[in-house]
């Protein structure tokens, strides 16, 4: 449906649907988002063997978030009065803006998707990129010490863990051929990349932690010495959107994670008869499993310790495994 | 000129980028220009996506946003917070300023308004990324292969700087 779309001549009637699309997507993931946090905290309270939300909205804590959503839609808010206060303003907005621009080109089944760009990975990286200048912003317009030095941290963060995440795909746009993310799922018809490049998914599992700013990489927002990093001035319905773009950005890297290395919406043999969106569903859940998994078993890591991994382990690893797939390539094609 | 899509999207995109750039000459906070230039490079990208050279316009931003932030970092850290803003030039200069500019912008108003470039049939837009690469590799390989040369000299000139530094403070008791 959305291909003929696509395809079809451009008018007011057609920018009416996607723009209507766009909005149920919107509703989509903030959904996600609001069962997400929920069953990250359940989850955390199963592993730490505690019980986790129970009281608002029956036995599982259903609207626990949606309470807690609510709470800060009415909170006060409030703008420190030596703030600079147009970037102050701005800078959730930054923030958040990328994060849901990066949905349009994943493909979650082989009909839905809203965008097909010929460099949809390349995209959704660069786009993801931008977020970083909307919290080095915050926490420069805070004017607020712990604030600026998340700011920065998240900088050095980015800067450092963008290259692994980009050479460790590298590897699997060497197999494919292409940057095209319906192509890469296509190539995985037979087997799944996860399979042929396990380096390259470790290395951008790891990546992709550090890039979602989440523990064991949190040190933009480590609450043990940076109060609360580049968000500590910010309060209410503002502060919801740096909260919300780092669980969109979950969502988003869970899908492309999906793509990339479980090969999508393609079925495990013999077992085709169920749905593809089902199937993207199940790995998308593994995949979250496995991101609050992280979460709740590693301590966080020092700031050189980061640095260290990130340029002295994970960057040679990576090129590695670019040196030896594109040899073996080499040597496979010759056969 | 029709009004399409197309017009409308190009039009807003070189507006934001126009006033973008304007606002970088003239705001006074270095971070504050800087979120300018953020503005100014994103809506030229969003251009070469209208000319469908994604490949071009993704990499602008890959680029560009790393390298805003660590300009940020450095305008941070460089500059001084309390700037005073000092008023600048006097009413004759801007007057004259205007005039210059003015004049400019008839000049080039009136030498592209009649200009015709012919238009090629080219298949440039067919999976230019594709194109890019076999140019790259088969036509352009040494000035591609010089260029990552001197970046990698630049790089380990870098660490040489860094490292010196820190070995005086070793030696010092």
């Amino acid at each position: 449906m959305i291909e003929e779309l696509l395809r079809s001549s451009p008018g007011l009637l057609n920018f009416a649907i996607f723009f209507l699309l766009a909005v149920l997507l919107l509703f989509v993931v903030l959904g996600f988002v609001t069962f997400g946090i929920l069953s990250e905290r359940k989850v955390m309270g199963f592993m730490q063997m505690r019980i986790g939300p129970n009281q608002v909205g029956g036995r599982w804590g259903l609207l626990q978030t949606v309470a807690d959503v609510l709470k800060l839609l009415i909170k006060e808010d409030t703008i420190p009065k030596a703030a600079d206060r147009p970037l102050y303003i701005i800078a959730p907005v930054i923030a958040f803006a990328p994060s849901f621009v990066v949905l349009a080109t994943m493909p979650f089944t082989d009909k839905l998707q809203f965008a097909d760009i010929g460099v949809g990975l390349l995209y959704y990286i660069a786009v993801s990129g931008i977020t970083t200048v909307g919290v080095v912003t915050a926490g420069w317009a805070s004017n607020n010490k712990y604030a600026l030095l998340g700011g920065m941290r998240a900088a050095a963060q980015m800067i450092s863990y963008e290259i692994p995440l980009v050479m460790s795909v590298v590897g699997i746009i060497l197999l494919t051929g292409s940057l095209n993310l319906n192509e890469i799922v296509a190539a995985q018809e037979d087997i799944w990349f996860i399979v042929l490049q396990p380096v390259a998914f470790i290395v951008f599992m790891i990546a992709s932690v550090a890039e979602l700013n989440r523990v064991p990489f949190d040190l933009p927002e480590a609450e043990s010495e940076l109060v609360a990093g580049y968000h500590v001035e910010y309060s209410g319905f503002r502060w919801a959107m740096f909260m919300l773009s780092e669980y969109v950005y979950m969502f988003a890297m869970a899908a492309l994670t999906t793509i990339l290395f479980l090969g999508g919406w393609h079925p495990l043999p013999f077992l085709g008869f169920i749905p593809a969106a089902v199937w993207f569903a199940l790995k998308f859940s593994i995949v979250i499993y496995f991101l609050i998994w992280i979460r709740v078993t590693l301590p966080r890591l020092r700031a050189d310790q980061l640095m260290e991994f990130g340029w002295k382990v994970l960057l040679p690893v990576a090129l590695a495994n670019i040196f030896v797939t594109a040899l073996l390539k080499e040597i496979f094609s010759l056969l | 000129m029709s009004l399409s899509g197309e017009f409308i999207a190009f039009i807003s995109l070189s507006l934001v980028a126009i006033i973008g750039g304007v606002l970088l000459l003239n705001l006074t906070k270095v971070v504050h220009m800087l979120v300018a230039l953020v503005f100014s490079f994103i809506s030229i990208a969003g251009i070469y996506v209208l000319l469908s050279a994604e490949f071009v316009a993704f990499v602008q931003i890959l680029i560009y946003s790393g390298a805003v932030t660590i300009i940020m970092l450095f305008g941070i850290m460089l500059t001084r917070h309390d700037d005073k803003h000092e008023p600048k030039g006097n009413f004759w200069r801007k007057l004259f300023l205007l005039l210059g500019i003015a004049g400019f912008g008839l000049a080039v108003y009136l030498g592209i308004y009649n200009l015709d470039i012919p238009a090629k049939p080219t298949t440039l837009h067919v999976s230019n990324t594709e194109q890019i690469g076999v140019e790259l590799y088969s036509k352009h390989i040494i000035p591609f292969e010089i260029t990552s040369v001197i970046l990698l000299v630049a790089l380990v000139g870098a660490i040489i700087l860094a490292k010196k530094d820190d070995q005086e403070e070793g030696d010092r008791p």
